[in-house]
């Protein structure tokens, strides 16, 4: 198996520390990179309608950011516990970690009493391959805890805290994504009103993202990084797809959320409405059919979003717009800069 | 941990619990708070086995025997009657007839029957037998089945036809058993590094393959699914992906 995050001649750009408005860049005036056919070019984000023809279709993730980094207590002392997912009934998976920038694991056996502010909870099982993460069965409302002290989970790069809306996009409905799916995050409400009257539709699907963890290094070679997740295409997106293919129009994901999702969405007798979870691990020759385009942002060299792109573009593709977009001073990270990405297609 | 006093403890009956996945999921299982009856025919294992779950604080009761005697398995329908209830039945206790694997065409009759005894009748003579505990809980019928029951690998035959006959098995207690709120589902696995599988391939390396506790994401999933809607579909553990059937 290729292993993309093995690859050092993918460039990596400099993080966005904070979120463009801070730095005093509207939301949806952020640099947008444009790969089509075989070249770069530069434009920013609020170009995308110009960039888009009638009848394309984005597909957009409408999983909300919920204030998932919450404080814990062990006998080892405190730490953080980053809520990933949720299995349903008092069961989750979470990521407890010695801070917001210094990762875990910690020495937690399974068996070991937590207190998740007030909430008790039983460390039930290391997650099988990933020991960063493990089962949590919760005697409390977990919910409700992140609702009062819960906050955005972030990482040592976030210049400081900031509120939960930072980490929302105007398309977010239900909540549920540990870390918020930010390729949407460029896009604004006047932004989504233009595309509208450009004649470009918009279809949601779900897909609740769990944590990045972006320091993780550790991965064995051909253990699978990615956990389960879950996701639903509803129908009326599938319908939206294939009339859209139908009249010659492109599909467009925003988010690598959404290609994950489509790709679980789709068997040998192609797409159809779906729910579950997915830990599906689109890797450089996975065939990806479900899309034809992308927007997403800059990823780490060593990110299954990264491994996700080479297989929609191909490697040599792919290193050629990341040395232009590091040379070219184009930020990495959620409150980064953003990429379109329209392989073999003219503009 | 939750005590014997708590009335809401869930009660999960697992055969074949002394090791592998039977082992892993039992622990599994435990470590969520459920009272746990396990059952494998080697006393001094399922004791091992019962040490290492007692020893997080969770209750757990051990039924030493063979699935296919009947004596044992009027001992695991009384264990489950102290409980009172039964939440979750997994038929996990599997034969996989004799090692090296002989070919269809050689395999022997009393092996074959043996393989029929503890993979199919087994499976559903527990079930019938603690239909009543199951019915009072509202609970779920996990049979473990295998891909060898669609695959026609050479040296399979006996074990894959018995895991075939058990798919069936479910399928259509799941369909007889439509309202009564009891569902019953079929759980392919998928290889794992077990002493069954080492059995399969005698003097091959198996470390390629994955241990049971691969399959503990799975478990989270489904057992957090609403059981009407599962039931009656047959899901494979290692899958990229775990789909809630339509309606």
């Amino acid at each position: 198996m290729t292993d993309v995050s093995r690859r050092p001649e993918i460039p990596v750009g400099t993080g966005a520390d904070r979120p463009p408005e801070a730095r005093g860049v509207a939301r949806d005036e952020v640099r947008l990179l444009v790969s089509a056919a075989d070249e770069e070019r530069g434009h920013l984000f609020s170009d995308l309608p110009s960039l888009l023809r009638c009848g394309d279709l984005l597909v957009v993730n409408e999983s909300a950011t919920v204030p998932a980094s919450l404080p814990a207590h062990a006998s080892l002392g405190d730490f953080r516990l980053n809520l990933s997912t949720p299995y349903g009934g008092d069961l989750w998976v979470g990521e407890p970690r010695w801070g917001f920038g210094q990762p875990g694991p910690l020495p937690l056996d399974g068996g070991s009493l937590l207190e998740v502010v007030g909430v008790p909870c039983t460390l039930v099982a290391e997650f099988p391959g990933i020991p960063r993460l493990v089962f949590l069965r919760a005697r409390g409302d977990l919910r409700a805890a992140m609702g009062q002290v819960g906050v955005p989970i972030r990482y040592g790069y976030a210049a400081s805290e900031f509120p939960l809306e930072e980490y929302q996009t105007v398309f977010a409905r239900v909540p549920g994504s540990a870390e918020m799916p930010s390729a949407a995050r460029p896009f604004s409400h006047r932004l989504v009103n233009r595309l509208r009257e450009r004649g470009v539709g918009i279809a949601p699907i779900l897909l609740h993202a769990g944590v990045s963890s972006l320091e993780t290094t550790d991965f064995p070679p051909g253990a699978v990084p990615v956990y389960p997740e879950p996701f639903e295409v509803p129908a009326a997106t599938v319908e939206a797809i294939l009339r859209t293919r139908s009249r010659g129009g492109r599909v467009v994901a925003v988010g690598t959320t959404v290609v994950r999702a489509l790709e679980s969405a789709t068997d040998s007798c192609g797409l159809r409405p779906t729910r579950g979870f997915t830990r599906l691990y689109l890797r450089p020759q996975s065939p990806i059919r479900s899309i034809d385009g992308l927007i997403t942002g800059f990823h780490e060299a060593r990110s299954t979003h990264l491994a996700l792109l080479e297989a929609f573009v191909g490697e040599a593709r792919l290193r050629q717009a990341y040395q232009v977009a590091a040379r070219n001073g184009y930020l990495w990270h959620e409150f980064g800069d953003s990429h379109l990405v329209l392989p073999d297609r003219e503009l | 941990m939750s005590g014997r006093d708590s009335p809401s403890a869930r009660v999960a009956l697992v055969t074949g619990a002394s090791r592998g996945l039977g082992a892993a999921l039992a622990q599994f299982l435990a470590r969520q708070g459920h009272f746990v009856i396990v059952n494998a025919r080697d006393p001094a294992a399922l004791s091992k086995a019962v040490a290492a779950i007692a020893n997080s604080g969770a209750t757990v009761l051990a039924v030493p025997g063979d699935v296919t005697d009947g004596a044992t398995q009027s001992a695991l329908e009384q264990a489950a009657s102290r409980f009172g209830r039964l939440d979750l039945l997994v038929n996990n206790a599997s034969e996989l007839g004799p090692s090296p694997l002989p070919r269809l065409s050689e395999l022997r009759a009393d092996d074959f029957e043996r393989i029929l005894r503890v993979n199919v009748l087994a499976p559903l003579v527990l079930t019938q037998r603690l239909l009543p505990l199951l019915t009072l809980a509202q609970g779920c019928v996990v049979n473990i089945s295998s891909d060898a029951a669609v695959g026609g690998y050479p040296g399979w035959g006996g074990y894959g036809a018995s895991k075939a006959a058990l798919d069936l098995v479910s399928l259509t207690l799941a369909h007889e058993l439509k309202g009564s709120g009891v569902s019953v589902v079929s759980v392919d696995p998928g290889d794992m590094r077990t002493s069954m599988h080492q059995a399969a391939y005698p003097g091959e390396d198996i470390s390629d393959r994955p241990l049971p506790e691969v399959t503990l994401p799975f478990w989270a999933w489904l057992l957090n699914q609403d059981h009407e809607q599962v039931s009656g579909h047959r899901f494979r553990a290692q899958s990229d992906r775990w789909e809630i059937p339509e309606p």
